[in-house]
């Protein structure tokens, strides 16, 4: 069993890690006990993946193994045979009212004490997902975990991943909050809205919070689940290890943290994983845990959200430097694959159907790839380089050329240049001659519309946003635009009227932050009432949208 | 914006909102793959959202439109539009509305409102709209006042006013430059630096002459047929950048021999810009007459008629010279020397006399020389002595050739 150094033993591990001051959080503290001891709990849980035994987080005395529980639900992704862990659920007090009480916290872990059938579960399909090439380090490391027998190798604690929560409970609602001061306590306690507590402790829940927009929710019971693995509140900094599931429930909470504008929260809880290229991100790193697997553990749609959370922090230059890197990566992948190796340069054991699944999926990758580099330049007004990087995604997503060149159409549009946006405009008349079905049409009224907005021709732009809803009436871009248009003819009333419509025809989907700030701006353009208006928008928001929706544009505050 | 609150309750409210042109929404795309924890989810969200577009949702332009949220910055030269919406708070119906929309600038005060006659009456919860539009010719402190009267249910007449205030900014520096050529030919560089906060896409930029010249503008290329912006792909000018405009003038024939004997200030003639912003925002600001310093020519001159661009080693060429009596009263008698230098020499005879030239009035005339070595080479060496003055000028650097070995075929 591969343990790093800060695990030789307790005063070792005292001596490498300064005793940290475990402050568990006040809210999470009642689900899960005092942790007394750092180091023990953390080496207690490494102990769990090859002795499988019981182990409680509420109460670290615990002998007995609970009853057997259920088996968890096999989620597409997670590989191996997942190790049950079952906890006790809260018994302490813990406010009640949860349509579903939960008994079990279900963490799935993927791990097995025997490794001929995880060699023999290694699939195909494992191994050009994660294949990775690692930096001369981390190789050095993983050549070295591979080559001994016993003992441990010796590995810098500068170079093991050790992330933990670096807060908890972001279960807020915003729109709760607004109603409080706004609609009163009474109106404020109808607000029902799922949150961590009343989905199933484990991946469906997850998702289900995901789907509904509940990602606040979402993101605290990742935190449970991860503070279940051992990466909890405060275990930043202290020793752990990794799985795919793990690495999953970092992915998405770092991805929902992404999604509601927290940037500078994700950036603290991305910073121990470094860059991506740390050796225990290695499934070559845990040998008796997935034998004879290799690659890399981290999601590639990680390393996209590492690079891109650069460019909402303001720094979209460091943004480029990395995503050039993962396309450095992508491009030396492919080109091993067609020159007939396996993807890390090593001789090929796959089939040519095998080879050419591989080709398409890191062809796919290495176009998403310029798909954020050609963002990232558009976010850095360097127009030209975004026109010419976005030219090159046409190459890897074809399919999506006439939007493409839609896009860089408005973009020449954004920056006055009216004629090549017609031009560009006109090109995309061309692609979409060959398309059946309205989407092509729609896309060149868009474009028309657009065009004559240049040219400062409202009435010419609201006929062709009209033209559109006449094809498509649930059309939310062109219903909102053509109000848009009103507004600058001077028909405020008429404008007013079209976005009401629009929200209180389909609010599911046309409650959405743009669309509300630019009623919420007439609102206030035309009468000094405007506060009652918006605060019947919130009650109406209130009934509709999930914890993530973007109170500010209520302009309430 | 708003500068005075209003003193009492009015039945109705006046509400201004400066139309800049819309913005268009950005989306923070995030997604992942099939194999991942979400599976579709992540993907099926952008899906669901109103705002990415259909088919290309990772795509972070979106198409739809948001309103302005604040003022923003005004620069001259662009239209200033406004949405001006009086609206009745009231429960009653309020009788003879007159809107008035005025814009006060440090020089003058101009009328904006589309029309002048008033609204006979205005029912509960209804609006009075108006779009004002106004090419802002001025820098500085700018205020538009909007005052409204009207009559209310009981007869009482009553009135109020609001101001807001707003500054015009400048946005274009420009800097001219003028260059000399051997023959009348005036060159001028246009520097023009974007002092605007946002791209600038120019839209034309052209010299419009005085009477006295002629103008070509040397800021595209034919190629293929088409007309090519010499700038390349970087067609937009971001924050502070500078484009250089190159622009030659000629003086017309009628006014040529003039020309050459201008001396002092003369009006070559003015720059009208035309920009574009955000969306179509257009912008359109004229300078005024630009003005050029005439050389010193002193009493005569010397300039170049005809002279060949390439010429090959060693190889005689011809030029023409044009001496002009600058003078406007005495009647020159000049003799010309030719002398060498390291690379031209003369060919024909030194020191022979020109004969009479009228105040006024010049003469061309005929040389040959050639050049001992290659590369750019400038034409140096005549001396033209006034014999009755006993003044001597010198012409140095008067041209320059290009001279390229006699291996290289030289179309002549």
């Amino acid at each position: 069993m591969v343990k790093s150094p800060s695990f030789g033993g307790a005063s070792e591990a005292s001596a490498r890690t300064p005793p940290q001051v475990v402050q568990p959080s006040p809210s999470l503290s009642t689900f899960f006990g005092d942790t007394a001891a750092s180091h023990s709990l953390a080496s207690d849980f490494f102990d769990s993946f090859t002795t499988s035994a019981f182990i409680s987080v509420s109460n670290p005395g615990a002998g007995s193994p609970a009853p057997a529980s259920p088996p968890p639900l096999a989620v597409p992704g997670t590989e191996g045979r997942p190790q049950p862990v079952a906890m006790r659920g809260p018994q302490a007090a813990a406010p009640p009212a949860s349509p579903e009480p939960f008994a079990h916290i279900q963490a799935v872990f993927a791990g097995s004490d025997d490794p001929f059938a995880t060699a023999l579960s290694m699939s195909e399909m494992d191994r050009r997902n994660d294949a990775w090439l690692p930096g001369e380090a981390t190789r050095g490391v993983l050549r070295a975990v591979a080559t001994q027998q016993r003992g441990a190798v010796f590995v810098d604690k500068e170079n093991l991943t050790m992330p933990g929560l670096r807060f908890d409970n972001i279960q807020g609602d915003a729109v709760k909050d607004l109603m409080l001061r706004f609609l009163g306590e009474k109106a404020a306690a109808k607000r029902q809205v799922l949150n961590a507590d009343s989905v199933e402790q484990s991946f469906v829940g997850l998702k289900q919070l995901i789907s509904c927009r509940n990602w606040r929710a979402a993101v605290d019971l990742c935190g449970r689940l991860l503070t279940a693995h051992g990466q909890g509140y405060g275990k930043s900094g202290l020793p752990t290890s990794h799985t795919t599931d793990s690495l999953q429930l970092w992915f998405v909470r770092l991805a929902l943290l992404v999604k509601l504008g927290l940037f500078q929260n994700a950036e603290m809880e991305f910073e121990p994983f470094g860059n991506l290229d740390q050796p225990d991100l290695y499934y070559e790193y845990y040998p008796h845990v997935y034998p004879g697997r290799r690659g890399s553990m981290v999601p590639f749609s990680m390393r996209i959200l590492h690079a891109e959370l650069q460019q909402y922090l303001g720094n979209p230059q460091e943004s480029l430097d990395r995503l050039h890197k993962v396309k450095t990566v992508c491009s030396k992948i492919l080109a091993n694959l067609e020159q007939g190796l396996a993807e890390d340069g090593g001789i090929s054991s796959v089939t040519q159907e095998g080879r050419q699944a591989s080709v398409r999926l890191w062809r796919s990758r290495l176009g998403r790839v310029m798909y954020s580099m050609a963002n990232c330049l558009l976010l850095m007004k360097d127009y030209v380089l975004a026109v010419e990087a976005y030219h090159s995604v046409i190459k890897y997503y074809p399919e999506q050329e006439p939007q493409l060149l839609s896009g860089i159409g408005r973009i020449s549009l954004q920056i006055g240049d009216i004629k090549t946006a017609e031009k560009y405009f006109q090109d995309v008349e061309k692609v979409t001659q060959k398309l059946d079905g309205l989407q092509g049409k729609i896309m060149v009224l868009m474009n028309s519309a657009f065009l004559h907005l240049g040219q400062n021709n409202f009435a010419e732009a609201h006929r062709f946003f009209t033209e559109i809803l006449r094809m498509d009436p649930t059309n939310a871009v062109a219903n909102n635009n053509a109000a848009v248009c009103l507004l600058y003819l001077g028909k405020l009333k008429d404008s007013l009227r079209q976005l009401e419509a629009m929200v209180q025809q389909d609010p599911r989907h046309y409650l959405h932050e743009s669309v509300l700030f630019n009623l919420t701006t007439m609102y206030e353009l035309e009468s000094s009432r405007s506060m009652q208006k918006k605060q019947a928008l919130l009650e109406a928001v209130a009934g509709k949208e999930g914890d993530s929706f973007n109170a500010q544009c209520l302009k309430l505050a | 914006m708003e500068v005075n609150p209003p003193k009492q309750e009015h039945l109705l409210a006046l509400k201004v909102m400066r139309l800049t042109k819309p913005t268009l929404f950005t989306n923070i795309p995030v997604t992942c793959e099939e194999k991942d924890l979400p599976g579709d989810l992540f993907n099926q969200l952008m899906r669901d959202d109103p705002s990415t577009v259909n088919g290309a949702e990772v795509l972070m332009l979106g198409e739809m439109l948001t309103l302005p949220q604040n003022f923003g910055n005004i620069f001259l030269g662009e239209t200033f539009s406004s949405y001006i919406s009086v609206h009745n708070d009231s429960n009653q119906v309020v009788k003879d509305i007159l809107v008035k929309a005025d814009l006060q600038t440090s020089s003058q005060r101009l009328n904006l409102s589309a029309s002048n006659a008033a609204v006979a009456e205005l029912k509960p919860d209804c609006c009075i709209d108006d779009v004002i539009h106004h090419e802002v010719k001025e820098i500085g402190t700018h205020i538009l006042v909007c005052a409204v009267s009207y009559t209310t249910q009981a007869g009482e007449k009553m009135y109020f006013r609001k101001f807001f205030k707003f500054q015009v900014l400048k946005p274009l520096d420009v800097k001219t430059k003028f260059y000399n050529a051997e023959t009348d030919e005036v060159f001028l560089e246009a520097q023009i630096q974007n002092m605007t906060t946002s791209p600038m896409f120019m839209e034309k930029v052209s010299l419009e002459p005085s009477i006295m010249y002629n103008v070509t503008e040397l800021n595209s290329v034919s190629q293929a047929g088409e007309c090519v912006s010499t700038f390349g792909s970087r067609a937009y000018l971001q924050p502070m950048d500078t484009r250089q405009y190159l622009y030659c003038l000629k003086p017309k024939n009628e006014f040529a021999e003039k020309a050459g004997i201008i001396k002092g200030v003369t009006v070559i003639g003015k720059l009208d810009i035309v920009w574009k912003t955000n969306l179509g925002e257009r912008g359109r600001l004229q300078t005024s007459q630009l003005q050029r310093m005439a050389p010193g020519y002193g009493d005569v001159r010397l300039s170049l008629e005809a002279i060949p661009d390439t010429v090959n080693l060693e190889e005689p060429f011809h030029i023409t010279c044009k001496i002009t009596n600058c003078s406007s009263e005495r009647t020159m008698d000049l003799v010309l020397e030719m002398c060498n230098t390291n690379s031209i020499h003369w060919c024909g005879i030194s020191g022979r006399q020109l004969g009479k030239l009228h105040p006024s009035s010049s003469l061309c005339l005929a040389l040959t020389l050639l050049s001992s070595v290659q590369g750019l080479q400038s034409i140096s060496g005549l001396r033209l002595t006034d014999t009755f003055l006993k003044r001597t000028y010198e012409y140095d650097d008067i041209a320059q050739v290009c001279v390229v070995s006699s291996a290289i075929k030289v179309e002549s």
